[in-house]
């Protein structure tokens, strides 16, 4: 299988490497197969890419790289779809997002991916944790000056 | 929009499987108790249309944008292909 991506251009993957959304995403509903582009281990950012749409990519990290204790409290209602009993065992990952400023993490909707069954869905968390976590040095911060 | 009273405790029921009850009301503040299939998401409307929002907002970002919190590459993550 490949995908013609806007971002890296020809990706191809098998089927096993793609993640089934059965809902899709809030705003993007249509998008229900998603591979994870990445570098490697040591990369700080992969990209959630759908199958779907070529041009739709989501930057994603570990948000504990960049939060550390950031933990998910979540209803056991929105892991039910994902056949997780518990959010351990599972992949967590913040969507990267922008603000006027910075580069920001989604720190209250959390993409939870169930690597054993491919399966992914957008949480949202319990509490008043931010939609836009604005990250420290960031690219977008540093002064052209 | 379909108006209808309800007094607590009562419920209503939307197709054969979701059931919204009146838990408790306290002044403008209406709890609501909702019973649906998993399946179905279930959002307070203005968390839900933030993360619309948002989601679309991240989509747009491009690939350089993030360069310096890391750089993909452009193949598929294997650890899960078989041979």
């Amino acid at each position: 299988m490949e995908v013609q991506t806007t971002r890296f251009g020809r990706v191809e993957f098998a089927a096993e490497d793609v993640f089934c959304f059965p809902e899709g995403l809030p705003g993007l509903a249509a998008c229900r197969d998603w591979v994870i582009l990445s570098e490697g281990n040591d990369a700080a950012v992969a990209w959630l890419q759908s199958v779907q749409r070529p041009e739709i990519g989501l930057a994603v990290v570990c948000p504990r790289r960049f939060v550390p204790g950031y933990r998910l409290r979540v209803a056991r209602r929105e892991l039910v779809p994902l056949e997780l009993d518990t959010p351990k065992g599972a992949l967590l990952l913040a969507v990267v997002t922008k603000t006027a400023r910075a580069l920001a993490l989604n720190l209250r909707a959390p993409v939870v991916i169930n690597l054993d069954r491919r399966l992914g869905r957008q949480v949202t968390a319990r509490g008043s944790l931010p939609m836009q976590h604005e990250l420290d040095n960031t690219p977008a911060l540093k002064k052209t000056a | 929009m379909l108006v209808l009273s309800r007094q607590r405790d009562e419920s209503i029921v939307i197709g054969e499987e979701i059931v919204v009850t009146i838990v408790d009301i306290r002044g403008d503040k209406v709890r609501l108790g909702i019973e649906a299939p998993t399946e179905v998401p279930v959002h307070r409307r203005e968390v839900f249309e933030a993360i619309q929002a948002e989601n679309l907002r991240a989509s747009q970002l491009g690939a350089k944008e993030v360069r310096g919190l890391g750089q993909p590459r452009s193949t598929a993550c294997s650890n899960a292909r078989r041979g």
